[in-house]
């Protein structure tokens, strides 16, 4: 099988690859750049462990071919943060309970932005559909979306992290 | 779970796509969306050495004008759908994206991918079926159009031949003359395959009373998404309302053929499509008239 030069642009940096052609965006972003903080779980699509933003859009990354990310934004888990300050939903994630294994963190997480890019109040309903592709099965979900509908109100500016 | 070895193409146009397909026959996969290509790849349902990725070919996202027939790039995802359908006129096939699969699998799954998939509870295959739509496929010897009644031709079956790539879904031109809505029922609220769905079609008189036109299908309760024709004819030339409405979806529920699985039994099948086709109706004739106004 020919391999594929690439290039992905992951959170603001160009990253140069040479790889199969069937090599997942999941595998790539794991095992070529070392950025584990993309977990896979199901590997089909449907626990949304994988979840990565893809030109702002969630993505599961199992299911994408990492040529298919070439020339796009790409951002995970570890583009979040701003250095050692949390991104408000992720610090609204550790103050409320929402992380237990933390498996599906990373994925909820990405999933809880674009929800939020998109929609800046979103009900609470909004908040369980936009979350719908991503499962946990430690915390019962009710603290992530009391977690989510908190850094909403951090992000309108509603309320300060203390 | 990996994926087994294939080669790739992303070839830049239509011609370079059908070459590529011709070339490698039944040893070729057209790429749309992938969340069924790649998760049917990884699990040995299914097998090729090329894989073509059609993401580079620009007509594949065509969308028609204002003013022009309604025409929907096969590449145009459930997500886009979701977004945009509703200001082509045609609510019901928004609804339809809106409520396919996850988010992640919305902002990836395509209609030419939904409706070549052609699952029995397909969303966007029910909601076009509504919509009289038909599909443009292109070939070595040129292009031809079906009607999604006669392109899906079983569970998981259509009429594309080998080397075809679907290009398009064409509503019927008189669709957004119309209003249209799509109801859907699963086990869960979201993130869920349809036990049932109905979607409808309606047009109103110019009197705004009397309903001039009207199709009915239904999803998850046949071998395909079925379209209902005694509903249809419970509707049309009478005024619209609850009567009609009650007709039409008791014509429905007599014309689905559902089956007993895990998931539910047949008799509630058939019960919940009177109900969501009654939903459907109300939802779409609202439309209907902004759209006779």
């Amino acid at each position: 099988m020919n391999k594929l030069a690439l290039t992905l642009n992951v959170n603001g940096q160009d990253y140069d690859l040479l790889c199969e052609p069937s090599r997942t965006l999941a595998q790539a972003l794991r095992e070529d750049l070392g950025l584990t903080g993309t977990k896979v779980g199901c590997g089909v699509g449907d626990c949304g462990a994988c979840t990565v933003l893809v030109d702002g859009q969630t993505v599961n990354s199992c299911l994408v071919l990492a040529t298919q990310a070439a020339g796009k934004a790409i951002v995970t888990i570890e583009g979040l943060a701003d250095g050692p300050k949390l991104h408000p939903i992720q610090e609204a994630f550790v103050e409320h309970g929402a992380i237990q294994c933390g498996f599906c963190s990373p994925g909820m997480i990405l999933s809880a932005k674009a929800l939020l890019d998109a929609n800046p109040a979103p009900s609470e309903l909004e908040i369980r559909q936009g979350l719908s592709g991503n499962l946990c099965r430690c915390t019962g979900y009710q603290k992530i979306v009391q977690a989510v509908d908190s850094a909403a109100r951090t992000l309108r500016g509603e309320r300060t992290v203390g | 779970m990996l994926l087994p070895r294939f080669d790739y193409q992303r070839p830049r146009d239509l011609s370079e796509a059908l070459g590529l397909l011709a070339q490698a026959g039944d040893q070729a996969r057209p790429l749309a969306g992938g969340t069924d290509l790649l998760v049917n790849l990884k699990l040995g349902k299914v097998t090729c050495r090329l894989v073509v990725d059609l993401d580079g070919v620009a007509e594949l996202k065509d969308v028609s004008g204002p003013g022009e027939a309604p025409s929907l790039g096969a590449l145009l995802s459930a997500a886009w759908l979701a977004k945009q359908a509703g200001g082509l006129g045609l609510m019901g096939l928004a609804e339809a994206g809106g409520v396919l699969g996850s988010p992640q699998v919305r902002n990836r799954a395509t209609i030419g991918g939904n409706l070549c998939t052609a699952r029995p509870a397909g969303d966007l295959c029910t909601a076009l079926l509504a919509l009289d739509a038909r599909v443009v496929l292109a070939g070595a010897s040129g292009r031809r159009e079906l009607p999604v009644e006669q392109f899906i031709t079983g569970p998981g079956l259509t009429a594309i031949a080998p080397g075809e790539i679907l290009l398009a879904a064409r509503p019927a031109p008189g669709a957004t003359a119309g209003g249209s809505a799509f109801e859907k029922l699963g086990l869960r609220r979201t993130m869920e395959i349809a036990l049932v769905s109905a979607a409808v079609w309606v047009q109103s008189e110019a009197d705004g009373r009397t309903v001039k036109a009207a199709r009915v299908a239904l999803g998850a309760v046949g071998p395909t998404p079925l379209l209902a024709r005694a509903a249809a004819t419970a509707l049309v030339g009478r005024p619209a309302g609850t009567e009609a409405f009650a007709a039409a979806a008791q014509a429905a529920a007599e014309a689905a053929r559902p089956i007993d699985d895990h998931r539910g039994s047949a008799e509630y099948r058939r019960q919940m499509v009177a109900v969501l086709t009654r939903r459907a109706l109300e939802r779409a004739w609202s439309r209907a008239l902004e759209a006779t106004a």
